[in-house]
């Protein structure tokens, strides 16, 4: 590592800018971290990757597979805007290390719709205004395909149960379940119908 | 009210699709090819001046392209602080979570592991958490001049509104009322972290920001950055929330630019939902002192408040405690202090000043009715406002339309209790209200159609649809201008390259201001075509609106009130909302199906400030206790009552099709009604929030 000397690093972009500046050269490349190979299925396709040990499964989609649908709402278990399917069931993706996916199989949101058209969820969250600014949507959709998994006749209370681990900040929770229990055919009149 | 072929009608988000496919781009969703990422390094205490900073092992870490400190970066954040300079790096750092250094690096784990590489050596200094603390002459100074941030003059005196003559007010009255409330700093917590993309070609920065406003977005960064406009594109093309924290330009927009000119290379910094909690902003706690005089009658005869509000270290937010418009009072005396304080940075979170102005206010007012055996509604609305401020006439009123109707919506006879907290329990239900305004203002904002030939109408607006339905809407006022469908509207928002000046999405301005000039436009451009006829080949028509209507000598603003059914578990000091309606006067209502959306979520945020949100500190070292989700507690599914929504859709002369203001007041008086809920339920008050199971429990012993 070569000594690190100070020099002026900004051209006029403006007065005020820059004071002084903190050059960085003659880096060598980046230490390995460690790394394992795994085999993953995603949305029906395999992959095979080479992660470090340190990546998050929802790391891995995003960043390495593109898939962007899945997001990172608090990187620590709280929001569930990460959701995916693994195996059939929801999980917090951001709390998965990929290297513990090896033979595992995921869907996430881009898998939902086949062949360009939607899962019944979707017709439904488009319909009932499910998504206001959105960012939680990804992970309510997963949460209400494995409730619909696991029990395809929910009541408004067992949605609400069952997707509890999904904040919505915009608060759309009542256009949510509205919408998961018109996809599962079960939305009654006094069980978030809309009344305007 | 006439029928309209497009306004009005419930209409399911253009933008749908993409919002549930995951095709929505979002700015954190975007890789630019090359790029780094960037991470933040911040004070851990909560004032400290900065002794020395080594980067020399953070440099050394491989991996690392561009560091940032105050050393090598002086600038200014023009848009975090209206007062004082504000720098991006600081110091003294006057809170836990000051920013003191940025690094970029090849991958975001290389850039949090050198920002702990990062030496710094603080000087603690004596810190204040209390606005009425640091206000006392021993408190340590936070900013120079003093604690108590100045007023709109410059001038280091209380905000004061006054209206006729306190004393007087007070003497003509056959009581008067006397009571402390406080409120709580809550965080923003819109899902979406903040994210900035920074990338500079030749002299030219492009930033795909996370924006409530491109426009603002976009002049604030040229000038804190010393840049000309034209250098200067800001994209947000979709944007997951920000309720009042992502409307200017902000400290990681201007860091994620510099840090990509240091490196050479695109730079994505995101913050951590920690960082998002402690180091932007949330609403600014509060102290009021109310007194309240009124006749035997039930007449208000003065209204006085004496408020602290907590602003943090910087000036960013007005600090205002807002509520007293809603009433008809011919002595009225308003002195709000905003003060520095070293927690969190306080500005805006939906409707700034008023859900804990409107808490404050109407848990006296509900002690008053009660106390002159006055059924609340009909107390309120014998005092509720007629005139803005008894002076100025409303451009429409239905604040009497949101009472009643909400009331009997509700079955607020049935439901409210005369005797509060008489019923034998261990769970308790009673019902509690309260109301507001907002204002609905119109003003600046522009809007471009093109016309091609294959009669398309592209309808460019410099919105970004916080989640809001703002694209939806400028679609259903282009297609009613029109005369067209909805199918041949396309929107072009989000990218100040490709869209005109767009007043922010904050105030609840879009459908007012922006909506105005897409209705001035389709007039411009409907003239054209009766002119020059259809556009042939590539040609197209084009039309231009800078708006900016004034209407002098009329005061315009939505009206709403909440209703609000609770069940209380006298033995847990559990609360659940068993029942609630929200009724709301907002002119004509352009999208039924989103408008409702909005208010569903506005009053179930509301609930979850009235019962849990709190940034809790410890008072031995400043820090934080409860940032993020499960801290804060946010509501969740489970805790959400079904909110039932009443139109009152007010004949409103002005603006497009008459439509006013929503996405605020949605939250407004739901604090309030919840509240005075548990107040009917219980019969003893909580004066503080949030009203926890602890200070339930606490004022039932």
């Amino acid at each position: 590592m070569s000594k690190i000397s100070r020099r002026t690093f900004f051209e006029g972009t403006g007065a005020g800018i820059v004071a002084g500046a903190v050059p960085l050269r003659g880096q060598q490349a980046p230490a390995p971290a460690p790394r394992n190979t795994i085999q993953i299925t995603v949305n029906g396709v395999a992959h095979k990757l080479e992660v470090e040990d340190r990546w998050t499964l929802v790391e891995v989609l995003r960043d390495h597979l593109g898939l962007t649908g899945s997001k990172i709402g608090c990187d620590r278990g709280e929001c569930g805007a990460c959701t995916v399917l693994l195996d059939g069931k929801s999980v917090y993706s951001c709390s998965q290390l990929a290297v513990w996916m090896n033979g595992r199989s995921i869907e996430t949101v881009e898998g939902l719709s086949a062949n360009g058209r939607l899962d019944p969820l979707q017709e439904a969250f488009i319909q009932h205004d499910g998504p206001q600014c959105g960012f939680c949507t990804s992970g309510q959709l997963m949460s209400a395909k494995a409730l619909l998994h696991r029990n395809s006749h929910p009541t408004a209370e067992e949605v609400r149960a069952g997707m509890t681990g999904n904040i919505c900040r915009c608060s759309n929770y009542n256009r949510y379940v509205e919408s998961v229990l018109a996809a599962a055919g079960t939305l009654s009149a006094d069980a978030g119908g809309r009344k305007a | 009210m006439s029928t309209l072929n497009s306004v009005g009608h419930p209409t399911s988000r253009i933008d749908a699709v993409k919002r549930v496919t995951g095709t929505a781009t979002y700015t954190g969703d975007l890789r630019l090819e090359g790029m780094l990422y960037a991470r933040v390094l911040r004070s851990p205490h909560p004032h400290a001046r900065i002794r020395r900073v080594d980067l020399s092992k953070a440099q050394s870490l491989p991996g690392v392209k561009a560091i940032l400190t105050r050393e090598n970066c002086d600038i200014v954040w023009g848009s975090g602080d209206t007062r004082n300079k504000r720098y991006l790096f600081n110091n003294p750092v006057r809170f836990v979570g000051d920013a003191v250094a940025a690094v970029a690096a090849i991958d975001r784990h290389t850039a949090e592991e050198a920002t702990r590489l990062i030496e710094v050596e603080y000087e603690p200094l004596p810190f204040v958490l209390e606005p009425e603390d640091a206000l006392k002459s021993d408190a340590p100074e936070i900013q120079p001049g003093g604690n108590l941030s100045p007023n709109n003059q410059g001038k280091r005196e209380p905000e004061v509104y006054r209206r006729g003559n306190i004393d007087e007010g007070l003497r003509a009255a056959d009581h008067v009322f006397e009571e402390q409330y406080s409120s709580a700093h809550i965080n923003n917590a819109q899902l979406e972290p903040r994210v900035a993309i920074a990338q500079w070609q030749g002299g030219r920065l492009t930033v795909y920001a996370s924006t409530q406003g491109i426009s603002n977005c976009h002049t604030e960064i040229a000038r804190d950055l010393g840049l000309k406009p034209e250098q200067v594109r800001v994209v947000c093309q979709f944007m997951g929330g920000g309720f009042g924290n992502k409307n200017q330009c902000h400290d990681f927009d201007l860091m994620a630019a510099m840090l990509a000119k240091q490196a050479g290379a695109p730079v994505k910094l995101e913050f951590t939902r920690k960082e998002d909690f402690i180091a932007v902003h949330g609403r600014w706690p509060t102290k009021q002192y109310y007194k309240i005089g009124v006749r035997n009658d039930g007449t208000l005869t003065a209204i006085q408040l004496r408020g602290y509000s907590g602003m943090g270290p910087y000036r960013k937010g007005a600090g205002g405690i807002g509520g007293i418009e809603i009433y008809q009072c011919a002595h009225v005396e308003r002195a709000v202090h905003p003060v520095y304080t070293n927690k969190a940075v306080s500005a805006n979170l939906r409707g700034p000043d008023y859900p804990q102005g409107v808490f404050g206010l109407e848990s006296l007012i509900d002690d008053i009715a009660y106390k002159l055996q006055m059924d609340p509604v009909e107390f309120r609305l014998k005092n509720m406002t007629r005139k803005f401020l008894d002076q100025t006439p409303y451009t429409s009123i239905g604040l009497e339309d949101c009472l009643r109707r909400g009331a009997e919506a509700f079955e607020w006879k049935k439901r409210w209790n005369p005797a509060p907290g008489s019923a034998p329990g261990p769970l308790k239900r009673g019902a509690g209200m309260g109301m507001g305004s907002f204002v609905s203002s119109l003003g600046r904002s522009s809007a471009v159609i093109d016309l091609d030939s294959q009669g398309m109408y592209h309808v460019h607006v410099g919105v970004t649809d916080v989640g809001t339905a703002a694209k939806t809407t400028m679609a259903l006022i282009a297609a009613e201008s029109l005369g067209v469908p909805l199918e041949r509207i396309n929107i072009i928002w989000g990218d100040t390259d490709r869209c005109p000046y767009s007043v922010g999405e904050s105030g609840s301005r879009t459908t007012t201001h922006t909506g105005y000039a897409v209705m001035e436009a389709a007039k411009d451009l409907k003239k054209q075509l009766a002119e020059k006829g259809m556009p042939k080949g590539t040609d197209m028509l084009t039309a231009t609106a800078n708006t900016n209507p004034t209407i002098p000598g009329v005061a315009r603003y939505s009206f709403v009130a909440h209703f609000a059914e609770v069940e209380v578990d006298t033995d847990l000091g559990h609360v659940r909302v068993t029942k609630y309606v929200a009724a709301h006067d907002s002119g004509r209502v352009v999208n039924p199906l989103t408008a409702t959306s909005q208010v569903k979520g506005g009053a179930t945020m509301g609930i979850g400030m009235a019962l849990h949100e709190e940034l809790l500190y410890d008072r031995a070292s400043g820090q934080p206790l409860t940032a993020g989700y499960y801290g804060a507690r946010v509501m969740t599914h489970r805790d959400t009552p079904e909110i039932e929504v009443v139109w009152v859709e007010t004949e409103e002369p002005y603006g497009p099709y008459g439509a006013k203001t929503l996405g605020e007041p949605t939250i407004i008086p739901s604090v309030a009604a919840v509240a005075n809920a548990i107040y009917n339920a219980i019969g003893k008050r909580v004066k503080d929030l949030p009203i926890t199971r602890d200070k339930i429990l606490g004022v039932l012993a």
